[in-house]
């Protein structure tokens, strides 16, 4: 048997690496000497991590010191945030919100624009310079549990047959002992989910948007305007769908276009990639990209309940970080810096653990206080933020501003709850871009014959689904993994984007995401 | 022979390629119409991964696995790749002298880090070199054969499984059919094309490849002459990088005829492939200048079982051309146990002389025994051109032929001209240009031959035009002695079966595919087939049915059949979409096809741009008019 790790961190997203980069600085400073191993399903740093993103960069002073002089391609291509504007979209038109009716959390002068690609990849450069293990293309299948102390993580099986069984050169999922796992699989993460099962649930049920985007090169005399970033809040979403777009200047002519809609709709025909279409053909929106062409595209979940939406963060052998435990301001549309800081606050309580060789859930507490200012505190006055847009658009927004002055939390309700039978959207006017092209362009792939990671617990829940609700995963999915074919669903797993999004609104919540082989999944260079 | 005890080893050749699976539009330099390989992943070779998954399977008694690879500093973290699947150890060759290299070159310094290897790791003669068959970004097929060669070594090649009997067995597929070859004595280099156990990466292995040295060896490690190496030691160079059919999209033709679409699909099949620009010999003259080269133009004649292999008529026809300006002869090298016969079909299509070698040993393809008797012709008659056919048989030799013979090769041309080509400022004059597919197609290279006296290349086969025979043509036939005895002979072939259906469909002339448009596994069966056999039957070519992935997730037909992206990449002649949308992932697997003709009810399906002839209908009507019209083609008015 292989002697346990110092600490297994699974996931090499921006909380994970930071977790990495800060326990490396520490021992070294100490001069101490631990195993700090990092793994992540992707194959390439970055390849499974989506985001926006308009980046609050100030947090990188913290984890690396003389950052913003580093001869990196993702340093030199930030891009800082130079015009930052809201415009409401009617069907047809668009109106600008005054700057003094946008909540100050909402503003982004001095924020970067950047991919999420380029900041992991670079992480993981520094991370590694540090002297971390960084194993990509290994996925995690569940975590090895003892009561409520975590022993390590068991990767899934390699080289399995459709047919479920144990074909020649088969490697059963290994397993990986350490003695704390910090848990950085980020939203709707397979392990953090697991974990979550076992645990003290938190007070509301976490609740999810979901975001689809795509990258657009514009011609070389593009006018867009550098440094610009655009909020839009309206069309195409109706009044009761909570959402908007947004349109940020990556630099080097391309233009990031998304669209998050939180997925607490009504709709059971709501199809997001769709809906995202619908928004780049607005007129006003169809000008600014005018000539442009798509080169990417992915999706995400966004775990947006906020503070009542909290998990347990900490028990014996284990740490949540990132999106895996939820640490997103909806107020800001923010979540990177989050994952930074809790990095941060997981690698200085772990390396204090590690110094009394003690990783029960006691010794491990204080890193609710670790992350207290830096994290806690913004989520807790936003607190209520995203519960009052339950209530629509309209009385929504104004409540926002008020949202923190409530003496009590708003409860949610999960997200799968919401979806009425009866009502239809009917959006089918879009005449873009389609499914296929769009997981194309993802880069989204996985063996052919490998048994679906994708698992519908009972067929036929989903023949009564398709008559109550009209199938609604089979519009939600932007892979288009989802068919139905004289009644009985038909999967495409291969096409799988690793967002979750159907496991969160299935209204029968008869989907099952299970951990697919290593090195499969999207590939995300620059989202 | 070999001996059952002692443990026997295997070097791995593994190459860093870009991942060209994943091409997304940033991927293309619009501008210069080429590929921008920075965008792309670097893998590890698909097929060297196989030749991984097969070592393991060859190695025993505890032998070793050694993971070697030319290339840059980077590719060290290939080669953890390769220790956290099955290799013992890994070695690095990486230099700047290497850079540059041609395939000679490449295969010069692997074989001589080979040669240290088996001295630093004490592998005595029991070991087994294994590589993929290709790899995809070079694509040529040419390096192992070349190791092969400098090493002295046998080799087998399109290796797909392997097991150890009281032998070791390899299965292989033939230039003829699967077969089952046992090597006389070890060493000996192994091609991979498919491989039947995987190994997958292990986390424990991949950490504890971390701690374990991987050495880099330079080429003064090797006490290798740099003139030897790289850009110096190769004897091809590339001179011109364009993109391929870069207007084709939009260009579909849209016809409402089934006749009509059977009448044009014939005259485009007549008239050859596509991508011949010229089916005329391209203008040339010396103008009284001096040629770099002289000698003839040969051809190596491919024969199975008495009959020529199609492809060594089309190359006469091609060397005709390219020896006209020259007034060079044609010659056409023929080897067999009683070849003779032949030697009239290839006057008749052109040679003016016919080298036959009759010897029992050259009645069946093995590499050694043909490359010995091709390179005692060449010595002894030294030609300034060879062609051979890129057919299996021909990919296996050439290589061969063209490291002994300290010749250049171009593998897999599909255009072949006389022209001039500057260097350093001097005019090389009427020098053989030679051009072809590379990244798997998304470019084309133009490459011309430099430090050799003869010029190779292989041809596709149905790419040049073949002349019509003209019995009145008179020539020589030559007899000459190939110098060919039982030493030559390193494998012993077992056992022989014909290919099945799954093997044929990547080299079939013909691919008639259908997709989930068609609605029903009934209607695929009822339409597919049939035209995949009208078309077979009507062009005289091989012709085979594919499917798309959904076709395939529908149950339509089984998993062999799917052409795509995750499914197999085609090049035929024809390709028959019918009830294909086109979703990138299927064109990605068959946009290099010669002749693409799409049917589709929908005008608007993406597969139309891709297309060039076209019908939009009912597919219940359109299919069985096509059916009757290919039965009929004679009875078509014009």
């Amino acid at each position: 048997m292989t002697k346990p790790l110092d600490v297994l961190i699974a996931g090499a997203g921006p909380a994970g690496l930071a977790t990495a980069i800060r326990l490396r600085q520490r021992l070294r400073e100490a001069n101490r000497e631990a195993s700090v191993v990092v793994i992540d399903k992707a194959p390439k740093l970055g390849y499974h991590n989506l985001s926006g993103a308009v980046f609050e960069s100030g947090c990188l002073d913290a984890l690396v010191p003389g950052w913003r002089e580093e001869k990196d391609p993702f340093i030199q291509g930030m891009v800082p945030v130079q015009r930052d504007e809201m415009f409401f979209l009617t069907q047809t038109g668009a109106r600008q919100v005054p700057v003094a009716l946008v909540p100050k959390a909402m503003h982004h002068t001095g924020d970067h624009a950047i991919s999420i690609n380029r900041l992991v990849r670079w992480l993981g450069a520094v991370a590694k310079r540090e002297g971390a293990e960084i194993h990509l293309g290994f996925s995690g299948r569940e975590p090895i549990l003892d009561g409520e102390a975590v022993r390590g993580l068991r990767l899934a099986d390699q080289g399995r047959s459709t047919h479920g069984d144990h074909p020649p050169g088969m490697l059963a999922g290994e397993t990986i002992e350490a003695r704390v796992t910090v848990f950085c699989d980020g939203s709707r993460g397979v392990l953090s989910r697991q974990l979550g099962e076992r645990l003290r649930p938190s007070r509301n049920p976490q609740v999810y948007s979901i975001g689809v985007k795509q990258l657009i090169k514009l011609p070389k005399d593009n006018d867009f305007g550098e440094g610009r970033v655009i909020h839009t809040l309206g069309y195409p979403c109706p009044s009761d769908v909570f959402g908007g777009g947004f349109l940020y200047d990556m630099g080097n002519n391309e233009v990031a276009v998304g669209l998050i809609l939180g997925l607490d709709w009504r709709y059971p025909d709501l199809n997001p990639q769709r809906e995202l279409e619908r928004l780049r053909e607005h007129p006003v929106i169809a000008e600014l990209l005018k000539g442009g062409e798509v080169t990417a595209t992915g999706v995400k979940t966004i775990p947006e309940g906020g503070f009542y939406s909290l998990p347990s963060l900490v028990t014996e052998g284990a740490l949540l970080a990132g999106d895996a435990a939820g640490f997103v301001n909806m107020r800001k549309i923010k979540g990177i810096h989050y994952a930074i800081l809790s990095g941060i606050a997981a690698a200085d309580t772990i390396f204090d653990a590690l110094e009394r060789d003690d990783f029960s859930e006691q010794a491990l507490l204080p890193y609710k206080k670790a992350l207290g200012r830096t994290v806690l505190e913004p989520l807790r006055s936003a607190r209520n933020f995203r519960q009052v847009f339950q209530l629509g658009l309209h009385l929504g927004a104004p409540l926002s501003a008020v949202q923190h002055l409530l003496p009590f939390g708003l409860p949610t309700k999960p997200d799968h709850e919401a979806l009425r039978p009866g009502l239809r959207l009917h959006h089918d006017d879009a005449t873009g871009m389609d499914k296929a092209t769009f997981v194309n362009l993802s880069g989204a792939n996985h063996r052919e014959d490998e048994p679906s990671h994708i698992v519908i617990r009972d067929p036929a829940l989903c023949e009564s689904c398709e008559k109550e609700y009209g199938a609604p995963c089979v519009q939600l999915c932007p892979g288009e993994v989802y068919r139905m074919r004289d009644h009985r669903i038909l999967l495409s797993p291969s096409n799988c984007m690793h967002d979750g999004s159907c496991s969160v609104k299935c209204p029968h919540q008869n989907v099952i995401w299970t951990a697919p082989e290593g090195g499969e999944g999207p590939r995300y260079r620059k989202m | 022979m070999q001996t059952t005890s002692s443990p026997i080893h295997c070097i791995v050749l593994v190459k860093q390629v870009p991942d060209i699976s994943d091409l997304r539009p940033d991927a293309w330099d619009t501008d210069k119409g080429t590929l921008r390989r920075g965008v792309l992943d670097s893998i590890l070779n698909p097929l060297d991964a196989h030749a991984l998954n097969l070592a393991n399977r060859i190695r025993r008694d505890g032998g070793r696995i050694i993971a070697l690879t030319m290339g840059p500093p980077q590719a060290e973290e290939m080669l953890l790749d390769c220790l956290a699947r099955c290799a013992d150890d890994a070695v690095l060759l990486t230099d700047r002298f290497f850079a540059g290299a041609d395939t000679c070159a490449t295969a010069y310094a692997l074989a001589s880090a080979i040669r240290r290897i088996v001295r630093d790791f004490e592998l005595g003669s029991n070991y087994v070199v294994l590589t993929g068959m290709q790899s995809t970004d070079g694509d040529t097929a040419q390096v192992p054969a070349q190791v092969a060669e400098e090493l002295g070594m046998g080799q087998i090649a399109y290796a797909e499984r392997a097991e150890w009997q009281d032998r070791l067995l390899v299965h292989r597929i033939g230039p003829r059919g699967k077969e089952t070859v046992a090597p006389r004595e070890f060493p000996i280099l192994v091609t991979v094309t498919s491989s039947d156990v995987p190994v997958h990466r292990s986390f424990h292995r991949a950490r504890a490849a971390l701690l374990q040295p991987v050495p880099r060896w330079s080429a003064k490690d090797l006490d290798l002459p740099t003139e030897r190496l790289g850009l110096s030691g190769s004897r091809t160079q590339v001179v011109r990088i364009f993109s391929p059919d870069a207007a084709k999209e939009g260009q579909c033709r849209l016809l409402t005829d089934a006749a009509q679409l059977v009448k044009e699909i014939r005259s485009a099949w007549g008239r050859g492939a596509r991508k011949i620009s010229k089916s005329d010999c391209p203008e040339y003259e010396l103008q009284g200048r001096e040629p770099a080269h002289t000698g003839e133009v040969w051809v190596f004649a491919e024969q199975e079982e008495g009959s020529l292999h199609p492809v060594s008529l089309e190359l006469l026809g091609t060397a005709r051309c390219l020896a006209k300006p020259l007034g060079a002869a044609v010659g056409a090298v023929l080897l067999g146990d009683t070849p003779g016969e032949l030697g009239a079909t290839l006057i008749a299509h052109g040679a003016d002389r016919v080298y036959v070698a009759a010897n029992p040993l050259l009645t069946d393809f093995r590499p050694v025994p043909y490359k010995t008797a091709l390179t005692t012709a060449i010595a002894r008659y030294r030609p300034q051109i060879v062609l051979f056919g890129a057919t299996p048989l021909g990919r296996e030799l050439a290589p061969r032929v063209a490291y002994a013979a300290g010749a250049g090769l171009t593998a897999d041309c599909t255009q072949l001209e006389i022209g001039d080509f500057e260097r350093d400022g001097k005019t090389h004059v009427a020098v053989l240009k030679q051009t072809r597919p590379a990244l798997g197609g998304n470019i084309m290279a133009t490459i011309v031959t430099r430090n050799s006296d003869t010029q190779m290349a292989t041809v596709r086969p149905a790419v040049m035009k073949a002349l019509p025979a003209d019995p009145d043509r008179r020539g020589e036939i030559v007899a000459f002695d190939s110098g060919v005895n039982e030493t030559h002979v390193k494998m012993d072939v077992l056992d022989r079966q014909p290919l099945s259906n799954d093997t044929r469909l990547s080299e079939a002339d013909i691919v008639v595919s259908g997709g989930k448009g068609l609605g029903c596994k009934e209607a695929f069966a009822r339409f597919i087939p049939p035209l995949a056999k009208a078309f077979g039957a009507l062009l005289k070519a091989e012709s085979e049915v594919g499917a798309s992935r959904a076709a395939v997730e529908e149950g339509f037909i089984d998993r062999h059949h799917q052409v795509g992206q995750t499914g197999l990449t085609v090049q035929p002649r024809l390709y028959v979409a019918v009830a294909i949308s086109g979703a990138i992932q299927h064109i990605s697997g068959m946009q290099n096809a010669d002749l693409i003709v799409a049917i589709n009810k929908d005008p608007h399906a993406p597969i139309f741009r891709h297309a060039d002839l076209g019908m939009v209908g009912e597919l219940d009507t359109l299919v069985p008019a096509l059916l009757k019209a290919l039965q009929q083609p004679d009875s078509v008015a014009s």
